[in-house]
This record gives structure tokens, C-alpha cells and sequence, in this order.
């Protein structure tokens, strides 16, 4: 019998209780199953769900009480709706929803929870063994002061002068959290790595390179947080993971080259794409998120990549799309996993060379620098342009007899980190904003290249004082005068979204999010 | 142009018509080359000089035909373009009934006039490529796309030839916008005839 694991989730109460009469009897308890005994269902994340399936599990089964019977009262109910939006994301990762299953038992169902069981294994046996290979548990390399040495290098970060020009320009540190990109690097250089603010700093950093852009000395200070991530993951250290580290597992999962994504099945017929084109429509992550926040936020960052296409269309381009496409890898070289980045970035750029493709273009900020930038930094070498799809709008509507027509909206821009300030292209999307006439844009008072971050990047280290200057940036957009904010990354738009749900300062937080290439998408016409 | 139409039209009137001063002559000048030096057929021009060259309304009558041309001057034209408000109300009438009728959008006002028309920004679009005086380049390259009478290829290498050396980059950027521009045009009048307006 080949090796088959189904892990079995079972919550302490009615469940077990049933299944305890299961074992008292010796009744045939399918051996693929492993048991885990939980205090409650509604306890099991989306993460924990999906962790099980990062490590090679080919099935997944949560039980709980029924509706109504959990004792903690809305447990089931939880459970009902992580499962539900796992269940979303396996499908879209083409793992197969019915992997992972949810049902309810009472103490005396015992009879009825066996005939679950069997059922269940028999029908993920259906499926086949699960594609993923977990990843090799390595040991932690704990040689880390000469590979510090090396990254302090790498980066220069020697050049500091202590000025404190990065902490004056901060989001975080202007957001009251007591934290110094200065005092890091002076303490990373002074060998203090063992010490736990040092850890944390490094854990909390956006990202977002305004200090870098600050920095009288060039000391590139979101790269050098990126490498030291690198080297406190390979000494075994835990990272600051939001969502449970659901992302960061998500990709790695498809890190394994037997996983083949539904990334495009949810897109409608209307949408015209070619097999054959040389150009390719790289959309991103985007259908995850949605699925994942479905019940939180409400966020719709999918249509981005439909209206992404949908505007390519309308110039006549119909771009290749990859069916089974995977993330570009962002988050996990982000977050410390530069082994698993790279090889996303292998399996991508060999699928992409196989699909004969001369350009990429993609809509997603992160993909552009990761693609363009972040690919052959890290030797993976690229075979064909990447281009951002403001820069193919650009060239196409400067051809003329376009117009926009919609409703007359005050606009204010968030710029993405990515695309204004590490790629350095903060003219693309104004360019586009500049076209929209009957519009009105007004500008917030940092942005830019100096824009303020929307709050987090790589889903890493969200806390209290993330959702303080989320807080300050959307007061800053509702300063303008603006009715409308509009963003050019799905994770601004899920981001400032996240805010404006707090419950005590959520109503004077409120603004209409919309994504900018949707925008263009419904106002395009040809004059 | 299809083989079908150039065979049915094998003789085509056009009058540009302008400010002195915005390369009228010259644009008429490069359509004519273009048409006999790189499309090998016969084409005349006729420029109206006198008081009109300094300031007020100003033309140039060119013909293309495929045999020779015994009689240059255009009475009626089959395409006329109108870069000055004073030019299209001197000329305007005299346009065929099935005419092509050309003009920039900002100089010229139709009014009650509600012929088809084909209108672009092209002194806008000079001002924005930072000459103001490539506007009849624009002109010519938006011409050339929407009415097909000179093929592209000699269309830009008439322009290579007859502007000032040095400048050929510049004003072959020029043409081509005017030629995607009128490119684009077309295509949305095509999206919006099958019914296709927004994306």
C-alpha cells in the first residue's frame, strides 16, 4: 500500500467522543488517517488547514459538532467558512477541493462518523496522491556572523552615518512604533543579531524603501532587511508571518512542479485570449486573495487581471495566459525564503520560454519588479521582455481617438511601493490618471516616489502600529477632497480595505477603493 | 487602397489647405513625390502663392492619377484637408459629395456642418513632440492611413527626403503618429460599426 496520509482534525467534544467508541470497539479505522485532537474546530485556520497540505498531506478532514451544539458557540460555524475558503484555494491551486472535507458528529454518531471515514479516504484515494513534495527539513545553518558580514557588505551597509534621515522618513517609525532603520543596521553591524528588538526590527520593516530613498549614503536598506530575513531563516528562527503564514505556504506548495494551478478557470468567455501570441498576460495572485478574504473584506482584486485583459482586448492584443500559472515569488524572497523564490522562478521562467513568449506584461506591481528585476538579480536569467500593462495604455491611447467617459470623481492615487519606488516609474500610472479628462486628480501630500506605504508588504510583521499609519494615509486621501481612492496593487486595495473595517475609527476611514486599470477598463471607448 | 478601388478611382483630387506659413506647399509637395517617386504613378501640384502665403488661407491642389494628367487644377477634390478655420470655409464647399473630408480638430470648427469628417489634434500633437511646425508631417502620416492614396513606405521616404537634414528623425516620428492616429481611427469606427464600443 503506498504511503497515503490523511490528517484528521478532530474536535474534542462531539466528535471525539464518537470516535473514542470507535476505538474502543477496534472498529476498522482507516490506517491512512493520523488524528490530531483539537480543543474546537473553529480553532483551525485557513493556515492550519492549509500547512497540512504544504507538507506533502494528500487529504485533510476537520470535524466539529453541529451547528448550533459547539460549545465555544460559534466554532462550527468558523470551521464551516475556513474550510469553505480552503476548499476555494485548493481548487484554484488544482490540488482539488475535495481534498479537504468538514463534517459534524454527535457522541453517539459512531457508526456514522466510520462510514465518513471510509468514505472520505476511498474518495481522496480517487483523487490520487497529492503532487506536492514537502520541503527537505534542512538543518539551520548557525554559522551566521560570517554570512551577516557578507550581506552588511553586499549592501554597504557600512555607509551609515547614524544620520537618521531614514527614521525621520519612516511610515512605521512615524507611526509611533519604536523602531530605527539606523539603529538596526548599527546593530546588525555591531554583531548584536542574538538580541530579540534586533529580530523583531528586522521582522517589522515594510519593505517599502523610503529610506533608501531618504538615505544620503545609498545604504539600500529594504534589500539588506530582505537578505537578514534570509539569514534568520536559515538559522531556524520563526518569521513574523501574518494570516498564520498562510501565503508564504500557499507558495511554496507551488514550489512543486507536479502542482499544475487553475489560475483562469473562474475567467469569463468574453475575454479573448491566443495560445499562440508572443505576448503573455501575467496576472498574479490575485483570484487567491479573493478567495481568502471572501468573508473579511469583500475584496475584488480578481477583476484587475480580467480587466487587465479585457483592456489589452480592446486594442486588439490577445495575449497568451498561462493556465497553470504560478505566483512570481515575491512574498517568499520577501520573507526570508530565498531557496523556494528561486525555484518558483526556474519552474516560471521555463514555463514561459516553453509557451514561446517575447513579452511578459503583467498589471501587478509586485510581478513587474520580481519579473524584470528581481529574477536576474538572484541569477535566474529571463528570455523575454517584462513590460507593465500602463506602459502598453500609454503607447496605445497616445495612437489617439480614445476617450474615457464615466462619472465626474474626484481622484486620489495610492502609489505601490513596488512600481513608484523600487522600479522608480511613478509616471506610469499618473500618466494614465493625467488622460482620465473629465476626472479630477488631486495629489495627496506624500506621494510619489515619496508615497506612504499602504501598511504592509509580503504579509509580514502586521500589528498595531501597521493599521496606525494605514489609518493616517487614508485620512490623508479623505484630505483631498477626493471621493474616490485609487490604488495600482491588489494588496493596497486588500491593505487600506483591512483598515477601514476598525471597528471604533472605521467610519471616518471610509472611501471607495477602486483599482486603476478597472477604472480604465469601464471608462475606455473608442472617440 | 484595394486593387478594387484604385482601379475604380485611378484619379484622385486632393486639396490641403492651411495657414501660410504651416508647410502646406510642402506637404502637398511630399504627397506628390511620394506618389510618382515611390508609388510610380503621376501626381501635379499647384500652390497658390500671393497675398495668401503671408497669413490667410493657403493651398496646394495636388493630383494623382495613373495616367498622365492633362489638366492640374483641382475643382472639386476627392479629399480635402483643412488645417485653418479660413481654409475650410473657402474650401469646404467645394468637396465632392463622397469626399474624404480632413481636418485638425482644434483649428477647425464644422458648425452646422454635419459631413463625416476625420479630425485630429495634429498642431496639438506637434506642440507636444515640441514642434509646432510638424504638424503637416502629422498631417501627411494621418492622410496616408485614412485614405490610402500614397502607400506608407513612399509616403515616409518622400518625408526622409524633403525635409531639412537632420531633422528626418524627428519628422518620421512626426508622420508616424498622425499614421497611428489615423490608424486608430479607424479601427474604432470599425469596433463601433460591429457594435463594439467600450473595452
Amino acid at each position: 500500500m503506498p504511503e497515503f496520509k490523511v490528517i484528521l482534525f478532530m474536535c474534542n467534544w462531539g466528535p471525539h467522543a464518537a470516535y473514542q467508541e470507535l476505538q474502543d470497539r477496534a472498529a476498522e479505522i482507516p490506517p491512512e488517517i493520523q488524528m490530531v485532537r483539537i480543543p474546537c474546530s473553529g480553532r483551525i485556520s485557513k493556515a492550519l488547514l492549509f500547512k497540512a497540505f504544504e507538507m506533502g498531506a494528500d487529504g485533510v478532514l476537520l470535524l466539529g459538532c453541529e451547528t448550533g451544539t459547539c460549545r465555544y458557540g460559534t466554532g462550527t460555524a468558523t470551521a464551516l467558512k475556513n474550510v469553505e475558503d480552503t476548499r476555494g484555494i485548493l481548487a484554484l491551486l488544482g490540488l482539488g477541493a475535495d481534498r479537504l472535507r468538514f463534517a459534524s458528529f454527535m457522541p453517539d454518531e459512531a457508526e456514522a462518523l466510520l462510514e465518513f471515514l471510509q468514505t472520505a479516504i476511498s474518495d481522496i484515494r480517487a483523487i490520487g496522491p497529492s503532487p506536492v513534495t514537502p520541503p527537505v527539513k534542512r538543518s539551520p545553518i548557525l554559522e551566521e556572523a560570517e554570512t551577516i558580514r557578507q550581506v552588511v557588505a553586499a549592501h554597504d551597509v557600512y555607509a551609515c552615518q547614524d544620520c537618521g534621515k531614514c527614521s525621520s522618513a519612516c511610515s512605521l517609525t512615524l507611526s509611533g512604533k519604536p523602531f530605527s532603520p539606523r539603529a538596526i543596521a548599527g546593530a546588525v553591524i555591531n554583531g548584536e543579531i542574538a538580541s530579540q528588538a534586533v529580530r523583531d526590527g528586522i521582522w517589522s520593516c515594510l519593505t517599502c524603501g523610503l529610506c533608501y530613498d531618504r538615505c544620503p549614503s545609498a545604504v539600500d536598506f529594504p534589500l539588506f532587511i530582505r537578505d537578514m530575513r534570509n539569514v534568520l531563516s536559515n538559522a531556524g528562527l520563526p518569521g513574523f508571518e501574518a494570516h498564520g503564514g498562510f501565503f508564504q505556504s500557499l507558495m511554496r506548495t507551488m514550489t512543486s512542479p507536479g502542482v499544475r494551478p487553475r489560475h483562469y478557470e473562474w475567467l469569463s468567455g468574453d475575454i479573448k485570449t491566443d495560445h499562440k501570441s508572443k505576448i503573455l498576460f501575467f496576472g498574479g495572485c490575485a483570484p487567491y486573495f479573493d478567495i481568502f478574504y471572501r468573508n473579511h473584506l469583500g475584496v475584488e482584486t480578481a477583476r484587475i487581471l480580467k480587466d487587465a485583459i479585457r483592456l489589452l482586448n480592446f486594442f486588439d492584443i490577445y495575449p497568451q495566459i498561462l493556465e497553470d500559472e504560478r505566483c512570481c515569488g515575491h512574498d517568499l524572497l520577501w520573507s526570508g525564503d530565498r531557496e523556494s523564490f528561486r525555484k518558483l522562478a526556474r519552474l516560471n521562467v521555463d514555463r514561459i520560454r516553453e509557451a514561446g513568449v517575447e513579452e511578459v506584461v503583467t498589471a501587478c506591481p509586485e510581478c513587474y519588479r520580481t519579473l524584470a528585476t528581481d529574477y536576474p538579480a538572484e541569477g535566474v536569467e529571463v528570455p523575454f521582455r517584462v513590460v507593465h500593462l500602463f506602459e502598453i495604455l500609454d503607447r496605445e491611447i497616445e495612437k489617439g481617438a480614445v476617450e474615457f467617459k464615466g462619472p465626474e470623481q474626484i481622484l486620489t492615487f495610492q502609489d505601490p511601493c513596488r512600481l513608484s519606488r523600487l522600479e522608480n516609474r511613478p509616471e506610469l500610472p499618473r500618466k494614465l490618471l493625467a488622460r482620465l479628462e473629465s476626472w479630477d486628480f488631486r495629489e495627496m501630500p506624500d506621494s510619489g516616489r515619496g508615497a506612504i506605504c499602504c501598511g504592509n508588504t509580503a504579509w509580514i510583521g502586521c500589528d498595531a502600529f501597521s493599521k496606525a499609519l494605514q489609518a493616517k494615509r487614508l485620512r490623508q486621501a479623505r484630505e483631498t477632497g477626493s471621493d474616490l481612492l485609487v490604488t495600482a496593487c491588489p494588496k493596497c486595495q486588500i491593505h487600506l480595505k483591512c483598515a477601514m473595517e476598525d471597528p471604533f475609527q472605521g467610519e471616518d476611514l471610509q472611501m471607495t477603493l477602486r483599482d486603476l486599470t478597472s477604472i480604465l477598463a469601464d471608462a475606455i471607448q473608442w472617440a | 487602397m484595394t486593387e478594387t478601388e484604385k482601379g475604380k478611382a485611378e484619379k484622385t483630387e486632393i486639396i490641403i489647405t492651411g495657414f501660410g506659413g504651416q508647410g502646406i506647399i510642402l506637404a502637398g509637395r511630399i504627397l506628390g513625390k511620394a506618389a510618382t517617386l515611390g508609388d510610380h504613378r503621376e501626381s501635379t501640384l499647384v500652390q497658390s502663392y500671393g497675398p495668401e502665403s503671408r497669413g490667410g488661407a493657403c493651398s496646394a491642389q495636388v493630383t494623382i492619377s495613373d495616367s498622365p494628367i492633362p489638366y492640374p487644377y483641382v475643382r472639386n477634390p476627392d479629399i480635402l484637408v483643412c488645417m485653418s478655420q479660413g481654409g475650410y470655409e473657402k474650401f469646404g464647399g467645394l468637396l465632392r459629395e463622397e469626399g474624404t473630408l480632413l481636418i485638425d480638430r482644434d483649428l477647425v470648427r464644422m458648425g452646422e456642418d454635419d459631413r463625416p469628417r476625420f479630425a485630429i489634434p495634429a498642431t496639438r500633437m506637434a506642440e507636444e513632440l515640441g514642434r509646432k511646425m510638424m504638424a503637416n508631417i502629422i498631417m501627411l502620416g494621418f492622410l496616408t492611413s485614412v485614405t490610402g492614396v500614397v502607400s506608407p513606405r513612399a509616403a515616409r521616404d518622400a518625408v526622409a527626403e524633403s525635409v531639412p537634414k537632420g531633422t528626418e528623425e524627428m519628422n518620421i516620428t512626426a508622420f508616424n503618429k498622425g499614421f497611428d492616429h489615423g490608424a486608430a481611427l479607424l479601427k474604432g469606427r470599425r469596433k463601433k460599426a460591429s457594435g463594439k464600443t467600450g473595452a
